[in-house]
């Protein structure tokens, strides 16, 4: 598994891939953090950190689907995955060692944005422990999302086909819970609620204003554990039905 | 060893692989023959466990490999068709990653390493790029990975398709070296270098397998039937009856207009072939039939080959032996009124 892990973190620091994907992130935070800061003597507007991953999110679900897009597919495009499949490791160790490559290079993304609570704090004061929540929901639900997108990239032998669909699959996580409060949506109330519990942006909510909840660790971890899994049965499945 | 047994595939209702059985010896190179499409591939995934069998078992060692996978792969190397590299990956990164899947302890990775790249003389490129290198070099980086860990099997894919001759003389050299501590389980279409490097072949069609033995038994079992190579000047007619008539010839597999009044007959003999060598000789110079050129052709894995997975062709007549020529010589009924005009005769009624 560690083999594994450390040639899909080759992958992405050997080339500038983590690297672009880092500086694009840092580019987002800095323009949520400036807006946030201009805003700052509106009434309405509350400046918080936590407000600003919240806006960062809707742009994020348009990178996670690039770090995971190659996961699976390129294996099977180069015809790798033979290569894999003949090794002595076993699938669940090849899914893992690539979940948490994936999750590593999310996390690298992510650090560069740890430098403005910082420099807040020393010039002013900030909330550690609503930061930290919020960094632990954004943390959940960007491996979520990496656990989805891995899946969808599983499915397919195009990355592109795998991004595309990834961000299409994203959004719609996104916007469910939106989505379910429609007028529409809202005559079925057995469906609303079916539709909720697909939601993980009010779950994000309670981390942003410093809650840990453990329902929502529990939605979380759920979450991944089935996309890990639908993966493994997916890679399976394609070995038994190939050709 | 290896054991398959009763080993079957379909890939829906297709049946790719059927029922077939045989085992891998220790310190043998066993060929796998067979045309394109007969199942070569297939049965190989299936013993390297990439892919799940329909039916059937595939023991190494006395591991099941569809039971514990892990134990029975970390005894097989595998070179597939397509050799299965990284294209973003230098040479040395990528044998040092396929080291860690295959669990070579640390201290003795970068050995390992330095002797799989010597042996397929790929250390001149280990910092290179593997997109950057030709189909001949990824092929050998493809080998390398799969001797890495000196596993007791190596199943080889074509391993020789895409090299130069001077890389396949040394990668059948070097399988052939491999047989003093490996088994080897070697495809391919090429027949010489099936009958060069292999103990046992292994013959496959369809998903059947035609014939499991050595190359000496399979060349015995065409028996003293070879193949003459007659080339004349003269009268062509004549000289098929001729042939046609003598003694051990079994038939005229082809006749080639080789311009003018040159033509060459290939025989099929059913006897031994220099004495009828020698009859078909004196019987046409009898005729005032000029000989420019007569050879025989031994009995080798290629007519074993052909004839186990051609056995349906049927014989041709000389009729359409006369067609591919280019016609029906005209003269013919008039000089003779052998079988091959009255043939004619018939299909023209028809």
């Amino acid at each position: 598994m560690f083999s594994i892990y450390k040639k899909e973190l080759q992958s992405f620091f050997f080339t500038p891939f983590a690297y672009v994907l880092a500086a694009l992130f840092m580019f987002l935070f800095t323009y949520m953090f400036n807006t946030g800061i201009g805003d700052m003597d509106s009434n309405v507007y509350e400046f918080s950190f936590a407000g600003i991953f919240y806006n960062v999110i809707f742009y994020f679900i348009f990178l996670v689907p690039i770090i995971t897009m190659r996961t699976f597919s390129d294996e099977r495009k180069f015809g790798t995955e033979v290569l894999l499949m003949t090794s002595p490791v076993n699938v669940i160790q090849i899914v893992l060692g690539k979940f948490l490559a994936n999750i590593t290079v999310f996390l690298f993304m992510i650090a560069g944005s740890s430098l403005y609570p910082i420099v807040t704090a020393i010039k002013g004061e900030v909330v550690v422990s609503q930061l930290i929540c919020a960094y632990i929901g954004f943390f959940c639900w960007g491996a979520m999302y990496i656990a989805i997108g891995m899946l969808i990239s599983s499915f397919t032998e195009n990355s592109i086909i795998a991004a595309i669909v990834g961000e299409i699959v994203m959004f719609a996580f996104l916007f469910v819970d939106d989505f379910a409060q429609t007028g529409f949506i809202a005559q079925y109330p057995k469906l609303q609620s079916a539709l909720y519990a697909f939601a993980a942006q009010p779950r994000f909510e309670y981390f942003s204003q410093g809650f840990i909840r453990l329902s929502d660790i529990v939605f979380f971890a759920s979450a991944i554990i089935v996309a890990l899994v639908w993966n493994y049965i997916s890679i399976e499945r394609r070995r038994w039905n190939k050709g | 060893m290896i054991t398959i047994d009763k080993l079957t595939k379909f890939y829906g209702n297709n049946l790719a692989v059927n029922n077939i059985s045989f085992t891998i010896n220790d310190n043998e190179i066993l060929g796998f023959l067979g045309p394109n499409g007969a199942g070569k591939s297939t049965t190989m995934n299936m013993i390297s466990g990439f892919l799940p069998m329909s039916g059937g078992s595939v023991e190494i060692c006395g591991t099941d490999i569809s039971k514990d996978p892990v134990k029975a792969k970390s005894n097989i190397g595998y070179l597939p068709e397509i050799p299965p590299v990284y294209p973003d990956m230098r040479v040395r990164e990528y044998l040092s990653f396929c080291a860690g899947l295959k669990r070579i302890p640390h201290g003795k990775r970068s050995d390992e390493i330095e002797r799989v790249m010597e042996l397929l003389s790929i250390t001149d490129v280990q910092k290179k790029l593997i997109k950057n290198l030709s189909k001949g070099y990824k092929q050998r980086v493809g080998f390398a990975q799969a001797l890495l860990g000196d596993p007791k099997f190596l199943i080889l894919d074509e391993p020789t398709v895409g090299l130069d001759p001077n890389q396949v003389m040394e990668v059948r050299s070097i399988i052939k070296g491999l047989k003093k501590d490996h088994s080897v389980i070697f495809s391919s279409h090429i027949l010489s270098e099936v009958s060069e490097v292999c103990d046992r072949v292994v013959i496959i069609n369809k998903g059947v397998i035609k014939a499991i033995d050595t190359i000496e038994n399979l060349e015995k079992s065409v028996g003293g039937s070879s193949i003459l190579h007659i080339k004349i000047k003269g009268d062509r007619n004549k000289a098929a009856s001729v042939i046609e008539n003598t003694q051990g010839v079994s038939e005229i597999s082809a006749i080639d207009a080789e311009g003018g009044e040159f033509f060459a007959f290939t025989v099929n003999t059913n006897s031994d072939a220099d004495t009828v060598r020698s009859s078909i000789m004196s019987e046409l110079l009898a005729r005032n039939i000029q000989i420019t050129e007569i050879f025989t052709e031994k009995p080798n894995l290629e007519s074993v080959f052909a004839q186990l997975i051609n056995k349906e062709t049927e014989k041709k007549g000389l009729d359409a032996l006369w067609d591919e020529v280019g016609g029906q010589p005209g003269p013919l009924e008039l000089n003779s009124d052998d079988e091959p005009g009255e043939a004619g005769g018939k299909e023209d009624e028809e």
